[in-house]
């Protein structure tokens, strides 16, 4: 059975793959989104922290392992928008060094082109989503274009912990977040009620629904929902050219051709669906080397809490903080540790869920729990470290021997952290700990280590020995297969991913087109 | 399970988020109105239901008349539509009812121990130190039950307002969960 041939073929319906499909239908493409998970809409962006679990990822398991499990059931999403419709809003540049960690310090990957490359599109993409900030403020971002915002308002929470900045040496500024200070672009501006992680109805929060879909929709796309992608086929005549995507469509499988195929299902899932696409004794797409899956990457965090005699109100404000600090960003030498790092300053909390205050402290419990939450409901500071990833061959995807009820091998991931990595996170949060006793905490803690984004797998190079796709995310050993995302990422970096697997896009678009 | 769902009743899960067995009767209510009511748990017996609640009441009181008991179970009776944060550490959905089950079969046999408290298993929980404990790891069940009996205290309109701060929410839930 087989679908219309369209022009583009695009595999998921995230940040990625709903930017590709609206410019590249715009250039008069004829475009089809397959997207696993159900169609999403702005009034299903329910506010509480119990029905946000929908939007997580809720398709075939993912096998963990390593000492650092990438966490895909809680970073990954389904549905229109993917893992975007439930993001923080935190758009931060990669700095210029992270583009040449292997030449500089001979540690993991570098990127195929240099930030120069990407600065041109990291420019349109924040001048079409929109981002708040204050470039003069954050006197470590690499170049680039003003904000076409204002940063948010600071709340008590963030002039408390700046107090602990300050009294350390240490500088902050307001974090820059696609999240409308102000109205922008016929969407309303925030009203600070930190429900960003259930999914942001009211479009100041720039999650796909609302930056990329209408325009997709606008051109034409077609958006076929509940559709998982199996794998890509190859051309009989051809081996070089992917012919189209086998998927499930209604309960049935098809065959859906195109003239170009662009995977776009999120680390994992695309890696997944490229490993699962061996035939006739050929290689996986990207595999003819053995490089597919490997140099997957999450960044380690985790959160300081504290207590102050303050009033910090921690419920005001976005989820994704309210201040940055990239203080040493640049040194990634640092004795035993390696790596890049930031803080991510007070963030709109809630009482419960996985990052809530009150999950945070199992220790306390019985006659002892009401009061203590009710005093952090009002009295509670915290902020996030994230911290470089080294990427390194051996942590990787790999199919699984066990399948999902399709037939489909499930993805198997082994992450694994270098002991460098590990020492820069330990050096980091003891320094974040001496920030809150500074800033005036009465008492305070740290949550575990836990893994945030999750990146590599397909990663971009200059050859097929030691990458999957060339630099503009063509597959290596095909003429029509694209991958888009993070999975192209060939280092973390320290930030947060979105706006920079956006710029790349649009650098694909730009390519695309030629 | 009842037919003839409302779309919010089928987006909220249907059965898994609201319809209990009580009486004999499928009642579309909360699951601390479905507790107080006398609900026929589907997924856990009632000897399980008994341990979870106990347990969850030391753990955070007020759980059990926040419907802690129903929730679980009716999650658990949701199979891959489950809510439970346990999906996100590590026990997918097609996992939850054998875990649970597990976790709470050892507890009650903890409980049945002479001298045993409530407490004090809990206590011996939290530092994986219960004696013959037969099932997965007592301290992350501790951990997962006690985020379950946050999300029904605390993590709904009536838990802010029970801390005293204001909801703020865009679009409000009709249900909890």
């Amino acid at each position: 059975m087989s679908g219309k041939h369209v022009d583009t073929l695009i595999v998921g319906a995230g940040a990625a793959g709903l930017l590709l499909g609206a410019k590249l239908a715009n250039s008069g493409r004829s475009v089809t989104i397959l997207e696993a998970g159900p169609k999403r809409e702005l009034s299903d962006l329910i506010s509480s922290q119990i029905w946000a679990r929908r939007l997580k990822w809720s398709g075939a398991n993912v096998e963990e392992g390593g000492n650092h499990p990438v966490g895909h059931a809680f970073n990954a999403g389904s549905g229109t928008g993917g893992s975007a419709l439930h993001h923080y809003g935190v758009w931060l540049r990669l700095h210029e060094g992270d583009f040449r960690v292997a030449s500089d310090h001979g540690v993991g990957l570098d990127w195929p082109f240099n930030y120069d490359t990407l600065q041109p599109h990291y420019d349109q993409i924040q001048r079409e989503v929109g981002i708040c900030g204050d470039e003069d403020a954050e006197i470590w971002r690499p170049k680039g274009a003003p904000y076409p915002m204002p940063p948010m308002p600071l709340f008590a929470q963030a002039r408390v912990l700046q107090r602990g900045f300050d009294k350390t040496g240490r500088r902050t500024a307001p974090l820059p977040l696609a999240i409308n200070s102000v109205p922008y672009e016929g969407r309303a501006p925030c009203q600070f009620d930190g429900w960003c992680d259930a999914g942001c109805p009211i479009g100041a929060l720039a999650n796909p629904l609302v930056t990329w879909l209408p325009r997709a929709e606008a051109a034409g796309v077609t958006i076929i929902h509940n559709a998982p992608a199996l794998r890509v086929l190859r051309d009989p005549n051809k081996a070089s050219r992917i012919r189209g995507v086998e998927c499930v469509v209604n309960g049935q499988r098809q065959l859906l051709t195109a003239g170009e195929i662009i995977i776009a299902a999120f680390t994992v899932q695309s890696t997944r669906i490229l490993l699962n696409s061996t035939s006739d004794g050929l290689a996986a797409p990207g595999n003819r080397y053995d490089q597919l899956g490997r140099y997957l990457t999450s960044h380690p965090a985790a959160t300081i809490y504290g207590l102050f005699d303050d009033e910090t109100l921690p419920h005001q404000g976005v989820s994704g903080g309210q201040l940055i600090s990239h203080d040493d960003y640049d040194t990634k030498h640092h004795g035993k540790a390696f790596g890049s790092s930031q803080w991510l300053i007070a963030h709109a909390i809630k009482p419960h869920d996985l990052l809530g205050y009150g999950t945070g402290r199992p220790d306390v419990i019985g006659s002892d729990l009401k009061p203590w939450i009710t005093r952090a409901a009002r009295h509670l500071g915290n902020m996030t470290l994230v911290t470089e990833d080294i990427a390194q061959k051996d942590n990787r995807i790999t199919l699984s021997s066990n399948t999902d009820e399709l037939g489909v091998p499930l993805a198997s991931t082994v992450h694994n952290l270098d002991p460098r990595t590990i020492a820069l996170w330990e050096k980091r949060m003891g320094q974040g700990q001496e920030i809150f006793r500074a800033a005036g905490a009465t008492d305070v803690w740290q949550g575990p280590r836990v893994a945030m984004h999750i990146m590599g797998g397909t990663v971009m190079g200059r050859d097929e020995q030691h990458s999957v796709t060339d630099p503009v995310g063509r597959v290596h050993d095909t003429d029509n297969l694209y991958v888009s995302g993070p999975s192209l990422f060939p280092s973390s970096g320290a930030v947060n991913p979105t706006f920079t697997l956006s710029a790349i896009a649009s650098m694909q678009v730009e390519h695309l087109s030629k | 399970m009842p037919t003839g769902l409302t779309r919010r009743q089928t987006l909220t899960g249907g059965a898994a988020l609201g319809w209990f067995l009580v009486s004999g009767s499928w009642l579309y209510t909360t699951a601390a109105e479905a507790v107080e009511k006398g609900f026929e748990p589907q997924t856990l017996t009632k000897n399980q239901c008994e341990s979870l609640e106990q347990l969850a009441e030391v753990l955070v009181p007020g759980s059990r008349a926040a419907g802690i008991t129903a929730y679980v179970d009716s999650q658990l009776s949701a199979g891959s539509r489950s809510l439970l944060m346990a999906k996100y550490v590590g026990v997918p959905t097609n996992q939850q009812e054998a875990f649970y089950k597990g976790a709470l079969d050892a507890a009650a046999q903890a409980l049945t121990s002479p001298n045993a408290t409530v407490g004090g298993v809990v206590s011996a929980m939290a530092k994986d130190s219960v004696e013959g404990w037969q099932g997965p790891p007592s301290s992350f069940f501790f951990f997962l039950l006690r985020a379950d009996a946050l999300d029904v205290t605390y993590g709904t309109e009536q838990g802010f307002e029970a801390l005293a701060i204001p909801y703020m929410a865009h679009i409000t839930p009709e249900e909890p969960w």
